[in-house]
Parts: structure tokens; sequence; C-alpha cells
């Protein structure tokens, strides 16, 4: 297999022009999916037979804790790969990564407390899957603070990766924690095969979701040029892709 | 219209939550697109500063 094109991933400026390149693409396919699927979770899809209108959450909560879980995964497999082939692409993918992935468990919080009053009668409880996700905010906002704190930006790249990849545990106990002990929390919903929901419900959440991913592909290939632009300022491509 | 925004009652939560969700969305590119544009100009002051 030719594993050239991975290659060239570890080469800031060949990732800072694709990066230049395909982020306006990723952006506008989300906000074009995105609002399709708002029109049919909020519009078209019939109201739940037990949790009426407010199920219609969902659409906005459900792709915020996915991207949450995915934007940690992402930022620890970059820190790994970060640490193991020393590549400082994968660094910067990392720190790129920090903020979106605390601002989606921030929106996964928020909007499960406003779920959670008319479902649970409160707004938060210390319930695993709640109290987990909050850990994973700390594990984000531990991440960020601990490369703030460091100023040998190889050093902090080392210690911050090192974080990252303990706090990944924390993923699966998030993932499996409604199935692994009593949660007020529901278990996950079949959505393919034989789904838990009818289609009508089902396609605007999944097509939701594909907007947050390439949101996230928009967003992290926008921070990821801003963090090669920092940390490769001495280096000559910097002065021609500015130019 | 005003049987839509109630949403059977739920309205006072449905509303906030995408309010939020959806404010979040645009604070994140906002801010991924004002650290480019700091982290550009923090580049140019530098190349100009050398040359």
């Amino acid at each position: 297999m030719n594993w050239t094109w991975f290659h060239r991933f570890g080469s800031p400026p060949w990732v800072y022009g694709f990066a230049a390149r395909w982020a306006p693409w990723f952006g506008g396919a989300a906000l074009l999916a995105m609002l399709i699927a708002l029109y049919g979770g909020l519009v078209l899809a019939p109201p739940d037979y037990q949790q009426k209108d407010a199920f219609r959450i969902v659409y906005i909560h459900a792709p915020s804790a996915t991207m949450s879980l995915a934007v940690y995964s992402t930022m620890a497999i970059a820190a790994a790969v970060g640490l193991i082939w020393r590549m400082k692409v994968a660094h910067a993918a990392a720190a790129a990564c920090a903020p979106i992935g605390a601002w989606f468990t921030v929106a996964t919080l928020g909007t499960g407390m406003l779920w959670g009053k008319p479902m649970w009668g409160a707004y938060w409880v210390w319930d695993p899957r709640l109290t987990s996700e909050l850990v994973l905010l700390f594990l984000y906002l531990g991440y960020m603070g601990l490369r703030a704190g460091i100023e040998d930006s190889q050093k902090a790249d080392k210690a911050s990766a090192m974080l990252a990849i303990v706090g990944a545990v924390n993923v699966p106990i998030i993932k499996y924690s409604v199935n692994w002990w009593n949660s007020l929390h529901q278990p996950p919903s079949r959505l393919l095969g034989e789904a838990d929901m009818v289609w009508s419900m089902v396609w605007p959440l999944l097509l939701m979701l594909l907007a947050f991913f390439l949101y996230f592909g928009a967003v992290l290939l926008i921070r990821l040029r801003a963090e090669l632009l920092r940390r490769e300022r001495n280096a000559s491509w910097v002065r021609e892709a500015l130019s | 219209m005003s049987e839509f925004l109630a949403m059977g009652g739920y309205g006072k939560y449905l509303w906030p939550a995408f309010a939020l969700g959806f404010g979040i969305i645009v604070l994140i590119y906002v801010s991924a697109v004002s650290s480019l544009a700091n982290a550009k100009q923090q580049a140019r002051r530098r190349l100009e500063t050398q040359s």
C-alpha cells in the first residue's frame, strides 16, 4: 500500500494549504445539512409518544454529545501520533481540538439540563452519564490549562499529550455508563436496522450528526491553520503563505 | 405559528436548548476565525520586523 499521502500530513505548509482549501467546503456542507436537519427535526418529525415535543431536543443534544466524545478521541489519537512519531502537525491538531471539544461538552451539558428538567424534574442529578460528561469538560479544561501553563512548546506538547491519552479512559466510561450502572439517562437509541424510532424521526438526527462532523472538520481546519502559523512563525513557508 | 412555538408546552425548554446549542456553534466558529486572524497578524508583524 502506498503511504505517501499520509506523509504529506506531516508537512506544515502542505497541511496549511490543504486546510485553507477544504475548510470552506466542509463549512458550507455543514450549514446546508444543519438547515435541512433542523427543518426535518422541528417540523417534519412527529412528537414522541412518551416525551411529546420535548424529545426534539435530541436534534441538538445528541450531536453535541457525540462530538464531545469524537473530538476528545481525535485529540487523544493526534496526541499519541505526535508523541510516537514526533509529528508537529499532530500536536497542533490536538491543541486545535481542545477548545472545540470543550464547547461541545458545554453544549451537551446545557442542552441535557434543559431536557432533564421536564423529563426528570431536575436540571442536574449526579447520574453516571452526567457526572462522567462533566469530568470530560474538566479534562478539556485541564488540557488547555496545562498547555497554557508551560512556555516551552515542546514540553507543553509532551505533557498535554500524556494528559489527553490518560484521559481517554473516560470516553468508554461515558459511552457505556448507561449500561454499566443504574442511570436516569436513557440508553442509546438504535437508529439503523431495527430502529427505536420511526424513519421520519431518525433521518434528521443522522443528518444533524453528519452536519456536526462536517462542522467539526471546518473549524478544526481553521484552528489548525492558526496553530501552524504560531508554531512555524520562523519557517520560510510562512512568508510565502501570507504573501 | 404560536402552536409551533409552544411545542406542546415544552417550548420553554426546547427553544433555550436550541439557542444554547447553536449559540455555541456560532461561538466556536467566530473564535476559530478570530484565532486565525490573530495568528496571521502576529506572523505578519514578525515578518515586518525581520525585514
